[in-house]
């Protein structure tokens, strides 16, 4: 097999992982409130939904999937990330989701496998 | 016999993610960045900047052949809960992870890094 994607290019599409994130994060904890009991299953479930997703695509791509879920009480909070690889192939998506009692950060990063 | 057991850990160690190595690499970064300072709002970028950066320059002085990604958390200790999870799809056999929580009396600090082989 020569290509994954037949005429396609290997190259990491924010806009679509995104969208399908968010679907996944409003499907896990959309509507509820911080639950200190819940959240372990939230982000477990959370980034096995999105993994799932992305790997249906069939792209040949490594994907490393990261969610944070904070309760909102006046705590501040930062995050950095940074790569080394390859950028015309690699790519990375980062999406930030709230309610009125919680934050949601969730990252996909690509890493482009050799064929 | 002894020399023998050395090199044969020497070329396993040589080769893949060492989880041992980068741990040090990381707990180095975080304390000299943090230390034993409060949680500053107008600093905390800084910092989370300066310990990937850190880290990623350390990481590629091993002349390992893999790519990295690193991320840093800093929270605020104020009761607050907090909870992260990831997931990753690659080559059990070449790829790995290391995550490394630090505090101090007034911040958590979690970094993770993640190495892929090329």
């Amino acid at each position: 097999m020569e290509e994954f994607n037949s005429g396609e290019e290997v190259v990491f599409n924010p806009d679509e992982i995104s969208v399908s994130v968010k679907e996944c994060v409003e499907g896990v904890i959309g509507g509820t409130d911080y639950n200190q009991s819940k959240v372990n299953q939230w982000t477990a479930s959370i980034v096995e939904h999105s993994l799932t997703h992305l790997v249906k695509q069939g792209r040949p791509f490594k994907y490393i999937v990261n969610c944070t879920i904070m309760q909102k009480s006046g705590a501040g909070l930062h995050t950095a990330n940074s790569c080394y690889w390859d950028t015309a192939t690699d790519g990375s998506c980062t999406v930030r989701w709230e309610n009125r009692t919680m934050y949601c950060v969730v990252s996909v990063f690509a890493v482009a496998v050799a064929l | 016999m002894l020399l023998e057991r050395e090199i044969t850990s020497w070329k396993r160690h040589k080769a893949g993610f060492v989880v041992e190595d980068v741990s040090t690499i990381i707990k180095e970064s975080v304390e000299a960045t943090i230390g034993g300072n409060a949680y500053q709002h107008n600093r905390v970028n800084q910092w989370t900047t300066s310990i990937v950066e850190q880290c990623l320059s350390q990481l590629s002085k091993l002349g390992k052949p893999f790519k990295y990604i690193i991320t840093c958390v800093i929270m605020q200790k104020n009761g607050a809960g907090m909870q992260t999870a990831s997931t990753c799809f690659w080559d059990n056999s070449t790829d790995g992870s290391c995550t490394v929580r630090w505090e101090n009396k007034f911040v958590y600090c979690i970094v993770s890094v993640f190495g892929l082989a090329i």
